[in-house]
């Protein structure tokens, strides 16, 4: 079968003709479109596997199979397809809708790109214990402030739930003198606090002048940096994407982020694994996010809404030095 | 009135039925997130879905019914009506569960916008849910409709809403419980027609292939969600003023105050919802801020009113505790210390380091489990030891409240710290460099447990009376 298959190939790419002059770059640009949110050819795992070599690993028909209707060969119990699902955290590789010459473009792409690079190194184990979370402000002082209100509040209705141990009539007028002076202290604390919160708002006004644009592109399941917009998945392998970002410490960049598909969240965390700053990324809109990131590290970027099976594993990083 | 006495007993029923159900997939959730389950992980998603929409669906039911029992004191509530929306809410439930175990729908209880259609479910999954979601949010229209008819063939509008306290003509006595019921109903309405509105473009695009605007459906499915959450909190308010009076030997009647209190209420809950949206950097800035400053504003009526009101209800009163006074009166805490992490989260500056956080399960499981579940079974209690009129201890009663407390505040203060430390929320398992959030879970599961115990003594507490009830009904 497999000998019949490879002329067959050769014959059906040498019928596409000039049409399909080359099948390995129409592939790279079909990867990048579809593959890339979950696979590397030789960067590593990531939602599914780093497909370096997988056309040695694997016979060619049921790698087009695969790549077709991965989800009816996952439900006809494939025993391959089936140890991969369970491995890779049970995520069902999504049926694409591909034609059989998209696979087979694919596939060249992957042939062509795993014998120009190396294999992944294994990738660095992650440390078992990672240092102590530190609680930053303003979480701090959020956490501290909830704690001693919710505590006041307690206490008061203790103190009332002990008090009808002694029943007593209660003098309604008092108590009406007491419930003024609540209101009035209540309102002037909640006026005084939104004098202070509402102008730290984190909207970007028009007239910013950042350092630095960096154009964000959500997607299930990964994010794609670039220096140019990317405002659909056919700018995806057209556009060139950043594959590691560097920002440098102390400079105001502005994040321009946008989504592919559904709605995903851009949650920055600082080296402290905190969250300094979020925005939402919507399909059809761009928004502005503005930060200085003063402190050199290693910068997580996590999904912050939920956008399906993927959701957990949606990150990517940003090193500030 | 006897008719919706007794569909009442039903729904307490099917409250009592799928309430356990839904608290265990919570256990199962903090258990998958503590890295206890990894065979059965890949189920996490939808059954959040489940228990999301579930437990917003039960516990709307429920404060539903127990309005529409307070109301059938007062008025005449169609019993056909109630009969619909006990059939039309079985059914809803039941395409849920089909969208979900057979299809493995898992869009979340607020189904964002293109998601249901861009997920690894099948497309009829999707297809089901919504079937599900249009004959429950029907119906519940319907059922609200019917309690508002019902309040104005016996006052008008203005009556209903208190205005004659205002011109100083009081001669109307208006139980609060029924203001507020008009109040929370006016909201229903608003809330499910948004939802239809939403359902609706959904079709759509279904149908004709008609896209959406991502941020008008995010507007109108926050808009429906938050303001069906608190109307039914504010039901649950409702009962603990229609009931704790009794158990105080005081009267708590509506005054200028209280209705100046809940109409402010009822304009401040339509806009409030716009905090859902402050991570949305698109929607017009001013949006934000009258967000910000409507959520701010629903604590005064909230706290100087009601929670005031409440505690000057039983200071020194001659309280009588059982098992309905004491979740009553602990309900009204939840409600407070929830409102407070509300209100916190409602600041646009700390929103930006708590939005989807765990801080946000942690304040409306605070509001809802310690709040709105607290006072709705304080209620179920009442109405079936009212019934029955069985002997009660007041010692057994006290350690049962004490369970159900430790196990939800050592539940929910696990969310709160894993919120403070940045933990995400909707994480089915945590990345490395988020493992604290584990440690969390585990500790949730634990005390999550502790709860789900003590509610199943509660469960035999209150399901002997109402025994008892149903025999004699
Ligand atoms: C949403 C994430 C996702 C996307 C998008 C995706 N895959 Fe996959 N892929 C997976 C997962 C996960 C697996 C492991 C099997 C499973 O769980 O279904 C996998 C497995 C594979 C395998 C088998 C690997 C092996 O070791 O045998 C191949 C080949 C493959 N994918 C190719 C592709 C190609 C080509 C595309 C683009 C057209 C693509 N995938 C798009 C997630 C994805
Ligand atoms: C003690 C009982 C309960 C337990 C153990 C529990 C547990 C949980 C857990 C673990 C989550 C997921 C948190 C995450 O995002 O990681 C969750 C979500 C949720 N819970 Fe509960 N819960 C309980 C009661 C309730 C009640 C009474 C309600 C009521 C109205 C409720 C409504 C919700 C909603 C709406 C969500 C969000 C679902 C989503 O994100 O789509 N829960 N709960
Ligand atoms: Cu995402
Ligand atoms: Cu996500």
């Amino acid at each position: 079968m497999r000998s019949l298959l490879m002329p067959a190939l050769i014959f059906t790419l040498a019928l596409a003709g000039p049409a399909r002059a080359d099948p390995a770059a129409e592939g790279k640009v079909l990867f990048e479109q579809k593959c890339a949110s979950c696979h590397t050819i030789g960067g590593g795992d990531r939602i599914g596997p780093d497909l370096h070599g997988v056309a040695e690993r694997r016979p060619q028909e049921w790698l087009l199979r695969f790549v077709t209707e991965p989800d009816k060969m996952i439900a006809a119990k494939d025993e391959v397809a089936v140890r991969l699902y369970e491995k890779y955290n049970r995520i069902i590789m999504p049926n694409l809708g591909l034609a059989e010459n998209d696979a087979r473009a694919l596939l060249a792409h992957i042939q062509a790109a795993s014998s120009a690079t190396p294999p992944a190194a294994a990738a660095p184990p992650t440390p078992l214990r990672m240092p102590r979370p530190q609680l930053i402000a303003p979480q701090s002082t959020i956490l501290v402030a909830f704690l001693a209100l919710a505590a006041v509040i307690i206490a008061v209705f203790a103190w009332v739930a002990l008090s009808t141990r002694s029943p007593a009539e209660v003098d309604v007028k008092k108590a009406y003198g007491v419930r003024k002076i609540f209101f009035v202290t209540a309102s002037v604390v909640l006026v005084a606090l939104l004098i202070a919160t509402l102008p730290r708002a984190p909207y970007a006004g028009a007239d910013v002048k950042p350092d630095r644009i960096v154009h964000v592109a959500a997607r299930q399941f990964d994010f794609v940096f670039s220096d140019e917009p990317i405002v659909s998945a056919s700018d995806l392998g057209r556009v060139p994407t950043i594959q590691r970002l560097e920002l440098k410490a102390g400079a105001l960049v502005e994040f321009r982020v946008t989504a592919l598909d559904v709605n995903h969240g851009f949650g920055l965390y600082g080296p402290q694994r905190q969250l300094l700053a979020q925005t939402q990324a919507m399909p059809g809109y761009v928004n502005r996010l503005v930060v200085r990131l003063a402190e050199p590290g290693q910068y997580k970027v996590f999904c912050l809404e939920y956008c399906a099976a993927g959701h957990h594993l949606m990150q990517s990083g940003v090193t500030v030095n | 009135m006897r008719a919706i006495y007794s569909q009442t007993l039903y729904w307490i029923a099917v409250t009592f039925v799928l309430f356990p159900i839904l608290v265990l997939l919570g256990i199962y959730m903090r258990t998958v997130q503590a890295g206890g389950l990894a065979g059965l992980d890949a189920w996490f998603y939808p059954m959040m879905t489940l228990h999301g929409v579930g437990m917003v669906g039960v516990w709307y039911v429920a404060s539903m019914a127990c309005a529409a029992n307070v109301l059938a004191k007062y008025v005449a509530p169609s019993p056909a009506i109630g009969r619909l929306a006990l059939v039309g809410t079985v059914i809803g439930v039941v395409l849920l569960l089909v969208c979900v175990f057979l299809g493995r729908f898992a869009a979340g209880w607020y189904f964002l916008y293109p998601l249901p259609f861009k997920g690894e479910w099948p497309a009829w999954a999707a297809v089901v849910f919504l079937l599900s979601l249009t004959v429950l949010g029907a119906t519940w229209l319907v059922w609200s409709l019917d309690l508002l008819r019902a309040i104005a063939s016996k006052y008008s509008l203005s009556q209903a809403l208190g205005w004659h306290y205002l011109s100083g003509s009081g001669e109307l006595a208006l139980p609060p419980a029924v203001l507020i019921i008009t109040v929370s109903l006016i909201a229903s309405v608003a809330a499910l027609v948004a939802g239809v509105v939403v359902l609706v473009l959904f079709y759509f695009e279904l149908l004709i292939g008609a896209p959406s605007d991502a941020l008008l459906m995010k507007n109108l499915i926050f808009f429906f969600g938050h303001t069906l959450v608190n109307l039914a909190m504010y039901l649950g308010v409702a009962l603990a003023y229609e009931v704790l009076p009794q158990y105080a030997g005081r009267p708590w009647k509506t005054n200028k105050i209280v209705v100046i209190s809940w109409n402010t209420v009822l304009l401040i809950v339509l806009v409030a919802y716009f905090h859902h949206l402050y991570m949305d950097f698109v929607q017009p800035g001013v949006l934000q801020y009258i967000g910000q400053i409507a959520s701010y504003a629903s604590a005064i009526p909230a706290a100087v009113v009601t929670i005031f009101g409440a505690l000057l209800l039983v200071y020194r009163a001659k309280m009588r505790w059982n098992l309905a006074s004491i979740l009553f009166y602990l309900g009204l805490v939840g409600w407070a210390i929830g409102g407070v992490g509300a209100v916190i989260d409602s600041t646009i500056s700390a929103n930006v380091r708590l939005h989807n956080t765990l801080w946000v399960p942690a304040h409306f499981h605070t509001y809802m489990v310690a709040g709105l579940v607290f006072l709705v079974v304080a209620y179920f209690y009442h109405a079936c030891q009212e019934a029955s009129a069985a002997p009660e201890s007041t010692g057994y009663h006290k350690l049962l409240a004490a369970l159900l407390v430790i196990g939800a505040y050592g539940f929910f203060l696990m969310f709160y710290l894993s919120g403070a430390y940045s933990v995400p929320r909707r994480f089915a398992l945590y990345p490395a460099e988020l493992g604290h959030g584990a440690v969390y879970s585990g500790i949730a599961a634990a005390f999550a447990a502790v709860f789900l115990l003590g509610f199943v003594l509660y469960l035999v507490e209150t399901g002997r009376r109402w025994l008892k009830a149903v025999q004699a009904a």
